[in-house]
């Protein structure tokens, strides 16, 4: 099976998603356009040259992943993903084995596996950090605004580095990260893989809510971040979070200020002005870029 | 003297091949204790610490008897080289070179040998359980070789000892 993937693995630093199927050709995304993987090594876009993945390569794979110990892994697999070292994620999918009050138990028969390529870029929030900071070098409360797939947890995660260490604007603080499903610190085995800093304290695994209150009560953060805010509860802890003193770094789907607005659970928070900065980022001509950054009144204050 | 000295040769002699009987058979149930120590910590480590097997087999590296300790290394090792070699073999190689010489059943060996191959179930307990099915062996096993050596550690020395008698008298 490695012959097959030396190619791939040579081109690691283009590669966004590798999809294994039973049965199904290989699929692997890179620089955004879709690739077979070819029965010799390669890449391919005729489908008759294509590998096929079949049950037992996925399962050797997926015990190979588990380091032979399935038990250990069983809490993500229930969830329907794993963080392997580096970062990556893979997305698992089969059947789902359901047990009482309609929870998911476990997944048997895993014959679908999504490899995605974590890409850390570190220095992607360097141009944003002087509309990031007060002056008196504090964080501002900041939620950053993206469509899926724009980069707001890459950027999410260079900000928590970027805080955490100090810069030219503010000393480095304490932070803490809810990473409810193992994307910014992309932890493994309890350490994190990728760089969030020297002052970050990462709870992994956690839902936000619960995961927030743990964390102030235990690690007194200076800065507390958390990824994809989605629910009245969410925003609940969030308010919590910041009457204790907290700085809040948080992600939030949506392609404008306006946009999210609307969303029901965030109405009250805007209008109260619990975030001080929205980054927005946009995808322009298939780039990721950031749109502006707007004060807690939808001002634009950096472009 | 030179009868003298033939004496003392086959009584040492046949003494020193007893003390090597029972040695082998003190040998056997110290290994014997050990296998269990090392699948009981096994058994621990998944239930309560949900720690992978090369993870467990650093810990074993430091934990348990010295004969064990290098090969439980390389076990953990050798998976974090990521070579594509699966557990079964790394763990099967360095596990038959461990037990090549400990004076055990083929059996008994096979316990430890192939203990990966009852890997895989989805859930730590049930996990821990049937490595227990395992141990529940060794002990079974444990238990005879210690009543044995009670038993035949007296009679193996005292029966060295009467041999070189005999032997002495029946050359003379």
């Amino acid at each position: 099976m490695r012959s097959e993937w030396g190619q791939v693995a040579e081109q690691a630093d283009r590669l966004q998603e590798i999809r294994l199927r039973a049965n199904q050709p290989v699929t692997v995304l890179m620089d955004n356009k879709e690739w077979f993987l070819s029965k010799e090594g390669g890449f391919t876009q005729d489908m008759s040259y294509a590998s096929y993945s079949g049950e037992k390569e996925l399962e050797a794979i997926l015990t190979h992943v588990c380091h032979y110990s399935i038990y250990a892994f069983t809490d993500e697999i229930r969830q329907g993903f794993m963080t392997i070292p580096g970062g990556h994620r893979i997305g698992l999918s089969g059947q789902v084995i359901m047990e009482d009050r309609n929870q998911v138990r476990n997944l048997k028969y895993i014959r679908y596996l999504n490899i995605r390529i974590a890409h850390e870029i570190k220095g992607v929030s360097d141009p944003l950090l002087p509309g990031l900071y007060d002056d008196k070098g504090e964080p501002y409360n900041t939620l950053l605004i993206s469509p899926p797939g724009c980069g707001k947890t890459t950027m999410l995660r260079d900000l928590v580095r970027n805080v955490s260490n100090g810069n030219s604007y503010g000393r480095g603080v304490n932070v803490s990260v809810v990473d409810e499903r193992s994307e910014i610190a992309g932890s493994y085995l309890g350490i994190a893989q990728n760089d969030v800093g020297i002052r970050t304290d990462v709870l992994d695994g956690c839902p936000k809510t619960e995961g927030m209150m743990m964390l102030i009560r235990a690690m007194a953060p200076r800065v507390l971040a958390v990824d994809e805010l989605g629910s009245d509860g969410d925003v609940q802890a969030l308010r919590t979070a910041s009457g204790c003193g907290c700085k809040l770094f948080a992600t939030i789907h949506g392609s404008s200020l306006e946009e999210v607005k609307y969303k029901k659970f965030m109405s009250g928070v805007i209008a109260d002005k619990l975030f001080d900065r929205y980054v927005v980022l946009t995808r322009k001509n298939g780039n990721c870029e950031v749109e502006g950054v707007y004060t807690g009144e939808g001002v634009r204050c950096l472009n | 003297m030179f009868k003298l000295v033939g004496i003392v040769c086959i009584l040492v002699g046949c003494t020193g091949w007893g003390i090597n009987r029972i040695t082998e058979e003190r040998s056997r149930v110290q290994h014997l204790r050990e296998m269990i120590r090392i699948i009981k910590r096994i058994q621990d480590e998944i239930s309560y610490g949900k720690r992978t097997l090369p993870q467990i087999c650093l810990t074993l590296s430091e934990y348990c008897n010295v004969l064990y300790q290098p090969y439980f290394k390389k076990i953990y090792e050798q998976m974090n080289q990521g070579s594509g070699i699966s557990l079964e073999q790394i763990w099967g190689q360095q596990m038959g070179q461990c037990l090549h010489h400990a004076p055990l059943s083929e059996e008994e060996k096979d316990i430890l040998r192939n203990l990966p191959q009852n890997l895989g179930i989805q859930e730590e307990k049930l996990q821990a359980k049937s490595i227990g099915q395992s141990m529940e062996y060794l002990v079974r096993q444990c238990r005879k070789a210690e009543d044995a050596y009670d038993n035949r550690a007296r009679m193996i020395l005292s029966v060295s000892v009467l041999m070189g008698v005999f032997l002495t008298i029946l050359l003379l």
